[in-house]
C-alpha cells in the first residue's frame, strides 16, 4: 500500500493533505484513508500545486520540464502539492460508519489510497452521494461523476450498480431532470 | 529640486569620464603606477595593482554540471524588554546541483542561545553579554562554518563554489579586542583552510558596490607628486584638490563603463588592516558585469592565483546571477531559508515565554515591553 500524503489540515468534514511527490496525487472523486484510529475515509475534491511560500509566485521559465531539473533545481523545492478531501466515512473498528468521525484524522496523519474492495464498501450505499450534494464550496456534480465512475470501477463496470444509483441521485435530485440527466450523461 | 538632480547628473557623468580615462591613461604604465599606489600614504584603501587596470576578461564556458554552495544567517537579537535575555540565530543554507543530476536540498538551522556560557563573550579579558556587534560577527562566522558542513554532504567536489553573501574582509573586527578578534579570526581561517585543502573555491559575492578601491588609486594618480602624502599635502589652499575631481564616482560606475555583460575586471588585492591575519588568504577582488548590474567578487589568495578556480568562480557567479535576474540564486534561496522576520520574533519570545510559564517561573516583562504587546486608545 502506497502512502500518498500526509495531513497538514484537518477540520470536521475536511482534511487537507500534502503529496508525498510534487505534482503528484490521488484522482479527483478517489476515495483515500487514513491510517489513523478511527480509520477516516474521504473523496479528494481539490487539488492544488502552488509555493510553499505564501509570499512567492512561481515564475514561467520558458523551459521545459527537463530543462528545468537541470537548470533551475531548486524550485521543485519551492512548490508543493496539496489535495483536498472530503469526508464521508470512518471506521470504528467493526465497520465502516457512514457518518463523519467522532474527532477529525490528527494533523500528520499518513493517506493511502483505498482499495477496490474498500471503495466497494464505501459506495454501497448511496450515503457518499448524498454527503457530496450536501456540501458547499465544491465542485458537486463534477464530484458525483467521477466518484460515480470509480465506484463503477471497482465493480467492474456493474449495470445494475449504475441503475441503483441513478435511482437514488433521481430521488435526491427531485424534479431537477436537466442536471440529473447531465450527470447521469457523463457516468456512462 | 528635478532640475538640480538633472545638473547633478550631468556633472557626474563628466567626473565617470574623467576616471575613465585616468584607468585607461594609469593602464598604460600600469607598473610605475602601482608603485606609486603602493608607496603613496593616504586615508582612504588603496588596492594593490599587479596587472594593467583596465584589463578585460571574457566569460568562460561553463561546465555543464556544477554545484554550488550558499549561507546566509540572520537573528533575533536579545531585548531586555522581553522575559529572558537571549538570542537566536538562523543559518539558511542551500546546495544546488545542476546538470543532468539537477537536485537542490534547502535547509535552516536556527541556534537558541541562552547559558551564560553562550550569551557571555570574552572581549578585552573580560566576560560581556553578547550585544549586537558580537552576535553579528558570531553569526557571520557561522555563515563559514555552515559550508564546511555543506561540503560534508557533497560526494563530488568537483566543480563546486562556495558562495557566501557579502564581503570576505571581517573589517568590523579592526577595532575589536585582541582575544575577541582572535576568536573569530582562528575559526575563520580554519574555513578558508579546509576549503583550500579540498580545492573548493569560495567568493564573497557584494551586488551594487559602493567600494571606491580602484577610485582611490586613480585619485593617487591624478596628485602631481611624485609619492602622495596625504597628511603633507601641499595643495590644501587651492580651491580645489587635485585629487577631488573624480571623488565621489565609485568603482561600480567605473567599471560600468569598462565591462561588457559576463566580462571580469582584472584582479586587485585588497588591502584592509584586518588581511595581516589572513596569511595565505589574503583577499582579492575583481567586477563583474552579471548582465544588470557590475557587483564585486572577492575571493582568498589561492583561488586568484590558480587560473582554473578563477574561472569556475567568474562563470558559475554569471551564471548563478543569470538564473537569479541579476543575483545569484544560491544567495537568494540561502536568504529566504535564514531570514527571520518580526512575526517570527514576536511567536520566538512567545515561545519562550510559554515554556518559562510551563516550568512555573515567574515570567516578568518591562512595562515597556508589556506596551508594546496591547498599546491603548
Amino acid at each position: 500500500m502506497n502512502r500518498v500524503g500526509e495531513v497538514v489540515e484537518s477540520s470536521t468534514k475536511v482534511f487537507i493533505a500534502r503529496s508525498q511527490n510534487l505534482g503528484e496525487s490521488p484522482y479527483f472523486g478517489y476515495f483515500v484513508k487514513t491510517n489513523s484510529n478511527p480509520v477516516v475515509y474521504g473523496l479528494v475534491y481539490e487539488i492544488l500545486t502552488e509555493s510553499k511560500e505564501p509570499g512567492r509566485k512561481p515564475n514561467a521559465y520558458g523551459m521545459t520540464m527537463d530543462e528545468l531539473r537541470r537548470e533551475q533545481p531548486h524550485i521543485f523545492e519551492l512548490l508543493k502539492t496539496e489535495f483536498h478531501v472530503l469526508i464521508t466515512a470512518y471506521s470504528d473498528g467493526e465497520k465502516i460508519r457512514f457518518s463523519l468521525p467522532p474527532l477529525p484524522p490528527p494533523i500528520h496523519t499518513f493517506i493511502y489510497e483505498c482499495s477496490n474492495n474498500e471503495v466497494e464498501k464505501l459506495t454501497s450505499e448511496d450515503f457518499f452521494l448524498r454527503t457530496i450534494i450536501s456540501s458547499t464550496n465544491i465542485p458537486i456534480d463534477e464530484l458525483l461523476i467521477s466518484s460515480l465512475r470509480y465506484a463503477q470501477d471497482a465493480r467492474k463496470n456493474d449495470k445494475d450498480y449504475i441503475v441503483r444509483m441513478g435511482k437514488s441521485l433521481a430521488r435526491i435530485f427531485k424534479d431537477d431532470y436537466e442536471r440529473l440527466s447531465s450527470v447521469l450523461r457523463r457516468v456512462v | 529640486m528635478v532640475e538640480e538632480k538633472k545638473d547633478f547628473e550631468g556633472k557626474f557623468i563628466d567626473k565617470i569620464n574623467l576616471a575613465y580615462s585616468e584607468l585607461e591613461l594609469r593602464s598604460r604604465q600600469w607598473q610605475e603606477f602601482s608603485k606609486k599606489v603602493k608607496l603613496s600614504k593616504t586615508s582612504w584603501l588603496l588596492p594593490g595593482i599587479s596587472s594593467p587596470l583596465n584589463i578585460t576578461y571574457t566569460l568562460p564556458p561553463r561546465p555543464s554540471s556544477y554545484t554550488v554552495l550558499a549561507s546566509d544567517g540572520s537573528q533575533i537579537f536579545p531585548d531586555r524588554h522581553e522575559a529572558l535575555p537571549c538570542y537566536l540565530i538562523n543559518i539558511g543554507s542551500v546546495i544546488l546541483h545542476y546538470g543532468t543530476d539537477g537536485k537542490a536540498h534547502l535547509r535552516s538551522y536556527p541556534k537558541f542561545f541562552y547559558g551564560d556560557e553562550d550569551r557571555l563573550t570574552t572581549w578585552d579579558g573580560r566576560m560581556i553579554p553578547a550585544d549586537s556587534e558580537v552576535i553579528s560577527e558570531k553569526r557571520t562566522l557561522m555563515e563559514f562554518e555552515e559550508i564546511l558542513r555543506l561540503l560534508e554532504d557533497c560526494e563530488n567536489k568537483d566543480n563546486t563554489l562556495a558562495l557566501c553573501d557579502g564581503t570576505l574582509i571581517f573589517w568590523r573586527l579592526e577595532g575589536t579586542p585582541s582575544d575577541f578578534k582572535g576568536e573569530i579570526m582562528n575559526s575563520f581561517i580554519n574555513v578558508l583552510d579546509k576549503l583550500k585543502t579540498l580545492r573548493v573555491p569560495i567568493a564573497g559575492y557584494i551586488s551594487y558596490p559602493g567600494s571606491i578601491d580602484i577610485i582611490n588609486a586613480l585619485r593617487v594618480g591624478l596628485c602631481p607628486e611624485e609619492i602622495s602624502y596625504c597628511s603633507q599635502c601641499p595643495y590644501t589652499e587651492l580651491p580645489e584638490l587635485p585629487c577631488s575631481p573624480i571623488q565621489g564616482v565609485t568603482d561600480r560606475m567605473l567599471f560600468s563603463k569598462v565591462l561588457e555583460p559576463g566580462e571580469r575586471s582584472s584582479l586587485f588585492e585588497s588591502s584592509s588592516k584586518i588581511l595581516e591575519l589572513y596569511g595565505e588568504h589574503r583577499i582579492s577582488f575583481f567586477y563583474l558585469n552579471v548582465g544588470e548590474e557590475i557587483s564585486r567578487v572577492e575571493i582568498p589568495k589561492w583561488v586568484a592565483q590558480d587560473n582554473d578556480l578563477l574561472n569556475l568562480v567568474h562563470t558559475l557567479i554569471f551564471d548563478q546571477a543569470k538564473k537569479g535576474n541579476g543575483y545569484p540564486t544560491a544567495l537568494i534561496e540561502a536568504h529566504e531559508q535564514a531570514v527571520v522576520k518580526a512575526k517570527d520574533r514576536d511567536f520566538f519570545y512567545e515561545l519562550v515565554k510559554e515554556a518559562l510559564v510551563r516550568s512555573d517561573f515567574k515570567v516578568t516583562l518591562s512595562r515597556k515591553g508589556l506596551s508594546k504587546r496591547s498599546p491603548g486608545v
